[in-house]
């Protein structure tokens, strides 16, 4: 096998009009693209069917807009809601609401139950407008696990109750750049080639935890 | 070669047939119509099939390969980071799949046995009077014979049509190495047509 002729390669590149080619790498590109052409055929088969029965026999989880979440898309929605009530009933609504919030406050956020633990999430990223987590505990589902930056100073935080174990998970900067965490320690393949990376994320139930 | 970097643009791939854009048959799908992902299927099958087909050179192994990837592409669809490039994740998930079945027959190479040797009555014969039958097979055997990362480099450049960039998406290497595998691949494929037909 020789190197072939860099003007043959260019025309191949669709960097050279072929017809400016000498004849004997005319005839050598004429060939190519009839091996080509030969090799663009395609297979008279279809898996279609096949696929759809799997599909149909196991459908994957509803990411989105089931009805469950479409009530909590309702109900997260702002509305405008008119409310006539005598003082009375305002302050005892008041003083109801106060002591809920400072009794919420005491515990100091949801409590993880026996098998789950607390999971912190941290990452540093100027001038984003919005990071989100997403992994295998969310089913890769955006919109249910947002950081906060309240300070502007580009850092992120975000703090979760998880089922205890391994997690892989990424960040989610502005709606559209998928990161790991370089603060993760431990990531893995995720799977499809390429050699990209999810984050790995060990959590540990509270009652293990001194 | 006519098809070079034939790869649309985006927001055009996702039209062919059925009318919606991936991004939105994606997000229907996700959303709990299971059946919107036979869209994408018809969408992307033929392509799908043609390189798995020139990556392993058995049609029935190729069909598992694509089936098991569109099954897996449905699992996972949650974790296709732009849906806008669909098709450049799928390739790479059947690629994946196609290394992997590579891998466990212990050589990146295609069983030559897989191939039907092209029956030519004799050397002197001209790639332009050689039957249709006589040619494909000539073809496959010579694509076959290649190693599997230059095999598949020149059938997402040549056959699929697809440009430097979107070949990197889908294989994770480097354009510069893709480049150099194409070229590679062209050089030891005109040998093995020049060798057999005089």
């Amino acid at each position: 096998m020789s190197p072939i002729d860099p003007r043959l390669q260019e025309a191949l590149d669709g960097e050279r009009d072929p017809g400016d080619l000498p004849v004997d790498l005319r005839e050598a590109y004429a060939r190519l693209n009839a091996a080509t052409q030969i090799l663009k055929a395609t297979p008279p088969v279809s898996v279609a069917s096949r696929v759809m029965a799997e599909i149909r026999q196991n459908p994957a989880p509803v990411q989105g807009e089931g009805p469950g979440r479409r009530l909590i898309q309702w109900l997260g929605r702002p509305r405008a809601v008119t409310v006539r009530l005598r003082p009375v009933w305002t302050l005892a609504l008041a003083a109801g609401l106060a002591a809920v919030l400072v009794l919420q406050w005491r515990r100091g956020g949801p409590a993880p139950g026996v098998a789950q633990g607390i999971a912190n999430f941290v990452g540093q990223f100027p001038g984003a407008q919005s990071v989100e987590v997403v992994g295998s505990f969310n089913d890769w589902s955006r919109g249910m696990l947002h950081l906060n930056d309240d300070d502007g100073d580009g850092i992120w935080h975000a703090k979760a109750v998880l089922p205890a174990g391994q997690h892989e998970y990424m960040f989610v900067v502005d709606g559209e750049r998928w990161v790991p965490d370089p603060l993760a320690g431990r990531y893995v393949d995720d799977g499809f080639g390429a050699g990209q990376q999810n984050s790995v994320l060990i959590v540990r139930p509270v009652s293990a935890q001194p | 070669m006519e098809n070079r970097d034939e790869a649309p643009p985006q927001g055009v791939t996702g039209k062919v047939n059925d009318g919606a854009p991936d991004i939105e048959v994606v997000a229907r799908v996700l959303g709990g119509d299971g059946e919107a992902f036979g869209i994408l299927i018809r969408r992307y099958e033929p392509g799908l099939l043609r390189f798995a087909t020139r990556m392993l050179g058995n049609p029935d192994a190729a069909a598992d390969a694509v089936a098991e990837s569109l099954v897996r592409a449905y699992r996972h669809l949650a974790q296709c980071r732009d849906p806008g490039r669909l098709r450049s994740w799928l390739y790479r998930i059947t690629g994946n799949r196609c290394r992997s079945h590579l891998a466990r027959r212990h050589t990146n190479d295609i069983s030559l046995s897989d191939v039907p040797a092209p029956a030519l009555a004799d050397g002197s014969d001209t790639w332009a009077v050689l039957e249709r039958g006589e040619q494909v097979a000539l073809v496959e055997r010579a694509l076959a014979a290649l190693p599997a990362e230059k095999r598949e480099a020149f059938v997402l450049k040549h056959v699929e049509g697809m440009s430097y960039e979107e070949m990197a998406t889908v294989t994770g290497a480097r354009i510069p190495t893709l480049k150099m595998r194409v070229h590679r691949a062209r050089e030891a494929l005109l040998a093995a047509l020049e060798e057999v037909v005089r």
